[in-house]
């Protein structure tokens, strides 16, 4: 599976004519034939677009994730639709930053609270056992 | 920072009571949202796998969020199995991510390429997945097609083509027959007496025809019987040949073996049996029976029946092949 908008060198949302100049223009032999035969045809088209979009997620999802040179992704597929990989935007540290700005804002009181009512138990019970002792 | 600024798989993530289970469920949602052709016993078995993990909310917002393929989701869910999930411990997940894949056939283009992501995802080699893909499916992994190539579309095309065409020629077929039939009756108005002999005259050789063709049936059937009873003749000769050699063969390794005092090494067949029930050659015939009731048990057809009948013969014909491994590794010597 070849990218044929980056090869062709038009935006994958490109409207029929841009897209026909732009078949029109390309000198690959091969590349224009099979450009023709895919994108002139609006069922093919759809088809090709919606494999399309998912490969260009794929590309990205691997970019992120520090995928982009492994076993499953070869030939066609890794050479037009791999990215620049780029692991600064972790989702999971994402969230794990979310999380320690919330605990930061709001929820201090309710955070060192509940230190206290275990502090508060273990002296209750300190206390009745040694009452409990002297009782005895 | 309010609460809203979370997404809301981040919020089913935070409630998750075991967030890898969540996150491999999103996958599955995922897969289920790229075939080509939704099963409603999909969903079903969807349905079962979430009772079986241990996350414990609601299974329709993962739906709902790969539906929208929501690439920052699926990337969160991504980094959380990449964490938890690497190398043979993938593999029941990849497992259940292959069998909805190919529920409906083979996977769709999206699938493959959604597939082996997963794999590059958990660190399982392309070996290791064909395996996988071959005994839940029964059938080698594929290269995915390509769309972008004008072959791809002439062949398919054709393929599609040779189905109408099939319909079209039965269709032409029965209009010439009505043509005919109202030629017949013309002609019958015309020249009654001389189309009943003529009839007459074509049914005489239709029916000689048809004597002589039952003649050569019948001849050639008796040809093919024959031919039949000595190819089984000779393959029960080869077969005694075989046996008689096998056996020489094992009195000589016997013989060998109580000679220099040490076992034979495993034959194919043994270590074949010994890989399907996961084990390898160290393994001692109690750890055979336990590997054997734990499979038996996993891929037991009872357990499959909610769930099609697609997946029920997938799960009968596993168990049969644990089965057939069992009794074969019962029969061996080392084993006793």
């Amino acid at each position: 599976m070849r990218d044929l908008y980056k090869r062709l060198d038009v935006p994958s949302d490109a409207s029929p004519d841009t897209l026909a100049a732009a078949i029109e223009a390309c000198r690959h032999t091969a590349l224009k034939q099979d450009a023709d035969a895919v994108l002139r045809v609006p069922a093919r088209r759809d088809a090709y677009d919606q494999l399309h979009a998912t490969l260009s997620d794929l590309g990205r999802l691997r970019a992120r994730l520090g995928l982009t040179h492994a076993p499953h992704w070869q030939d066609d597929v890794a050479n037009d639709f791999s990215q620049d990989s780029d692991r600064s935007l972790s989702r999971h540290q994402e969230l794990a930053d979310k999380l320690d700005a919330l605990v930061a804002a709001g929820a201090p009181s309710a955070a060192s609270r509940r230190p206290w009512r275990w502090l508060a138990a273990l002296l209750i019970t300190a206390l009745l056992g040694l009452l409990a002792g002297l009782w005895l | 920072m309010p609460p809203s600024s979370f997404t809301p798989f981040e919020l089913l993530l935070l409630k998750s009571r075991n967030q890898t289970d969540t996150a491999a469920l999103l996958m599955l949602a995922w897969i289920l949202a790229n075939k080509a052709r939704a099963l409603p016993e999909d969903r079903g078995y969807l349905d079962t796998l979430a009772d079986d993990f241990r996350h414990g909310h609601a299974l329709a917002p993962l739906v709902e969020t790969a539906h929208a393929q929501d690439m920052a989701a699926i990337q969160l869910a991504a980094e959380v199995l990449q964490k938890d999930w690497q190398g043979e411990s993938a593999h029941p997940f990849l497992r259940q991510a292959i069998a909805l894949a190919t529920s409906g056939g083979p996977p769709s283009h999206r699938n493959h390429h959604v597939l082996r992501f997963l794999a590059d995802l958990l660190s399982v080699a392309p070996e290791p997945l064909s395996a996988l893909y071959k005994s839940v499916t029964g059938q080698p992994l594929q290269h995915p097609d390509d769309p972008s190539r004008a072959a791809y579309w002439a062949e398919r095309e054709h393929r599609h083509q040779q189905q109408t065409h099939a319909d079209d020629t039965a269709e032409a077929e029965t209009a010439a027959r009505r043509r005919r039939e109202a030629q017949a009756r013309r002609r019958e108005e015309d020249a009654a007496a001389r189309r009943r002999a003529e009839e007459e005259a074509r049914r005489r050789a239709a029916q000689e025809a048809a004597r002589r063709r039952d003649e050569q049936a019948r001849q050639r059937r008796e040809r093919e019987r024959a031919e039949r009873a000595r190819e089984q003749r000779e393959r029960a000769q080869q077969r005694r040949r075989e046996e008689e050699a096998e056996q020489r063969h094992r009195r000589q390794q016997e013989r060998e073996r109580q000679r220099t005092g040490t076992p034979p090494p495993p034959s194919f067949d043994t270590v074949h049996a010994l890989r399907v029930l996961g084990l390898d050659h160290h393994a001692s015939r109690r750890d055979i029976k336990r590997a054997y009731r734990r499979l038996a048990q996993l891929h037991h057809p009872d357990r499959f029946c909610a769930q099609g009948e697609s997946r029920m013969a997938l799960a009968s014909r596993q168990f049969q092949r644990i089965q057939k491994a069992y009794e074969h590794l019962m029969q061996d010597a080392r084993f006793v």
